[in-house]
């Protein structure tokens, strides 16, 4: 068995296996630290955005650190939202707000905490991506890997090989699912999804009538499997239905 | 090179590779070198040896300075912009290169002969401004011999042995 700690988040005494992100050893103990590159869905973390800093007394020191990759090793003392770590975080958000003025998320944050006015950052006019690469990361999870960091440096960006619809992608909307700014943008119509510059077309249950998925998404869902024409609270409801036929009389 | 002999020349290079990722650099390379840029085809056709997406290999070709998506010159001139070049000018020589072919670094002449690179310390800073036309080093460069050189280059003369 794993060895237990005892540390304390803003003065609560919190228990966690040793090894464990501070992060979840907060949000598990009902203490909320920001997040926005951070998806539960994954256990290795992006750590780029820096919003969700701490600071960590240890054996006399205090440091700052990034708590969705910090692993708790010794017993330690910790502050979510010190003078130090507001200003800090409000700082941080004044890079992501001049990085991508248009996140939607961003705009309720600000209110929150405040972003440290300056003149002295570019703000990239229309912009919501901040680069955090969570929906490269889906993709590759998923295993289509349509998508990837594209450039570098000032030039960097999200897109699919030469900005072309891809053959890998399967408008699943993974991607714009885990997006925490909202930046992937796509289109519906009643039969078209349309999303990295390629129409998918819309499969629907055939029995209610609900939008499945795209027909690709579907297809690749269901591997080597049937492929299913019913979403997935009919298709539970025709199994038992069945069932009752088969059995009724035995 | 006609498409066929590029496509063969494309699938030696892929084939020459074990199908493990982590040859995906060594192999791009390598197409950078026999075309001097990576073709749509190349990138396709490696990916699909190696069983690795297309985007990861696109992420790749577009973050190294010394792969390229479009075709480059016959002759790439690299001018050091280096801290030891920066100061002793290095600026000067690009906006000579501009006034003599009539691009920024970056692009490459529409008669696709000259490309022009600003690429960080190439390690000869002691001999500062360095300019190399593809493996010839020009070292203590003046604003006055850039048109000398390119000239010589034109004419096809210079080669770079
Ligand atoms: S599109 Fe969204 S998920 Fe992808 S890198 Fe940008 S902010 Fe992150
Ligand atoms: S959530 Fe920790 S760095 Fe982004
Ligand atoms: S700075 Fe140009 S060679 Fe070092």
């Amino acid at each position: 068995m794993s060895e237990m700690l005892t540390i304390s988040i803003d003065g609560k005494e919190c228990t966690c296996k040793k090894g464990e992100y501070l992060y979840d050893v907060a949000k598990r103990n009902g203490i909320f630290i920001p997040t926005f590159c951070r998806s539960d869905a994954f256990e290795d973390h992006r750590a780029c955005c820096r919003i969700c800093i701490v600071e960590v007394e240890e054996g006399g020191r205090t440091k700052v650190v990034t708590s969705c990759v910090y692993p708790v090793e010794r017993e330690c003392s910790v502050q979510t939202r010190s003078e130090k770590i507001m200003e800090e975080r409000s700082v941080v958000m004044a890079l992501l707000v001049h990085r991508a003025p248009e996140a939607p998320s961003f705009k309720n944050m600000v209110g929150r905490m405040g972003a440290t006015e300056t003149d002295r950052l570019v703000t990239l006019d229309g912009e919501k991506c901040i680069l955090c690469g969570l929906c490269v990361q889906a993709c590759n999870a998923l295993g289509t890997g349509a998508i990837s960091t594209v450039n570098r440096g000032t030039e960097k960006k999200i897109d699919t090989p030469y900005g072309k619809g891809s053959d890998a992608c399967v408008g699943c909307l993974s991607c714009a699912n885990v997006c925490p700014t909202g930046a992937i943008e796509y289109s519906e119509t009643d039969t078209t999804r349309t999303i990295w510059n390629r129409d998918f077309e819309l499969v629907r249950c055939e029995e209610c009538g609900q939008v499945m998925g795209t027909q690709n998404s579907v297809v690749f869902a269901a591997a080597d499997e049937v492929v299913p024409t019913m979403c997935d609270s009919c298709r539970k409801k025709h199994l038992a239905d069945e069932m009752m036929a088969t059995y009724r009389y035995v | 090179m006609t498409d066929q002999e590029k496509g063969e020349r494309i699938r030696e290079i892929v084939a020459a590779y074990p199908a493990d990722q982590r040859h995906a650099l060594a192999a791009l390379q390598d197409m950078q070198h026999a075309f001097n840029f990576i073709p749509e085809e190349g990138l396709v056709e490696l990916a699909k040896h190696l069983g690795c997406p297309q985007a990861q290999l696109y992420s790749m070709a577009t973050f190294y300075k010394a792969l390229s998506l479009t075709p480059k010159g016959e002759y790439i001139v690299k001018i050091c912009n280096g801290t030891a070049c920066h100061l002793r000018g290095s600026m000067n020589l690009a906006t000579s290169l501009k006034s003599e072919l009539g691009i920024d670094p970056g692009q490459t002449t529409e008669d696709g002969l000259f490309s022009v690179e600003l690429v960080n310390c190439l390690g000869s800073c002691a001999l500062a401004p360095v300019m190399v036309v593809n493996d010839t080093y020009h070292n203590r460069l003046r604003v006055e011999q850039v048109p000398g050189i390119i000239d010589s280059y034109r004419q096809g003369g210079a080669s770079d042995e």
